[in-house]
């Protein structure tokens, strides 16, 4: 047994509680027990601060998640959609002068055969 | 189990008014047991009010539970049990608790040669400082006298876990103490 032991059992032993404990608690043992809260009462303690501070958080992030996801596809189909216009342009722009290009060919083919 | 003595006797005499949870039976249990369950309270939360509390709420609860108990060695495995978790319980829910380590705790200003009691108060107040459980493991150890095997069983942690807290929070407290005592072989 080391000095510490001793020490360590003498600072830990047991304590007894302040006077008229054994009654205090006979006397909460005696006292009716409280009937169990009704769903309505348990809904109203959640409606006190602090908890109402929780309900309210809650109710915000329930409501914000899925927003969040719904704005974020709404903005991917946007994104989509401005890139489609702009290749359908692309893609318009390309072919006038493609067209324009082949109608100069078929003329320079006409004038090869006159000449 | 010598601390159960008193209780095993008493049960024994009346046990349907025991287990029917009778005043005066269950009287005599908290009288019988009241030292161990405040005591475990106390030096865990050092708080007087705090763990009284918390002893009062451990004994009602073994009022609701007293047709459960098997014998006077099982009551006061229970007791240990249920005042150990809810000591614990306690810290985890409250935030109450200065967020001190060990090292943090001011080292008590004195210096001594033999036996104090400014030292077991210093000593207690270094172990009221440690983590919860390695706090508990040594309490029990101390308090109650447990071996590492019963501490396990109350705690419900393995042998080896309760070893290494041991020894590791008996490592802290003895350099700690080291510091405050000087050149006393510790």
């Amino acid at each position: 047994m080391s000095y510490l032991d001793d020490e360590l059992k003498t600072a830990l032993r047991r304590t007894e509680p302040p006077a008229g404990f054994a009654e205090r608690v006979l006397e909460r043992a005696k006292a009716p027990a409280l009937p169990e809260p009704s769903w309505w009462e348990s809904l109203g303690v959640l409606m006190r601060p602090p908890r109402l501070q929780w309900v309210a958080l809650s109710v915000v992030m329930s409501l914000m998640i899925p927003a969040a996801g719904v704005y974020r596809r709404e903005r991917q189909r946007a994104e989509g959609e401005k890139a489609k216009e702009q290749l359908m342009l692309a893609v318009r722009v390309a072919g006038g002068k493609l067209h324009r290009v082949q109608r100069k060919v078929l003329e320079m083919g006409r004038m090869d055969t006159r000449i | 189990m010598s601390v159960a003595g008193g209780t095993a006797i008493r049960i024994e005499e009346d046990p349907e008014q025991a287990a029917k949870g009778e005043i005066p039976a269950f009287a005599d249990i908290v009288r019988d047991h009241q030292s161990m369950v405040f005591g475990l309270a106390y030096h865990f939360l050092h708080d007087r009010g705090l763990a009284e509390e918390l002893a009062q709420e451990v004994f009602l609860e073994l009022y609701r539970q007293l047709d459960r108990i098997e014998s006077p060695a099982h009551l006061v495995f229970w007791l240990r049990k249920v005042a150990s978790r809810r000591c614990i319980d306690q810290i985890r829910r409250r935030s109450f608790w200065p967020k001190l380590r060990l090292d943090e705790v001011p080292e008590p200003a004195m210096k001594t040669d033999g036996r104090d009691p400014m030292l077991s108060r210093a000593l207690s107040r270094l172990v009221a400082s440690l983590p919860e459980k390695p706090r508990m493991v040594i309490i029990l150890r101390y308090q109650e006298d447990l071996a590492p095997a019963e501490i396990a069983q109350v705690l419900d942690m393995p042998v080896a876990t309760v070893k290494s807290h041991l020894q590791r929070s008996l490592d802290m407290l003895r350099d700690k103490l080291a510091r405050t005592v000087g050149e006393i072989a510790i």
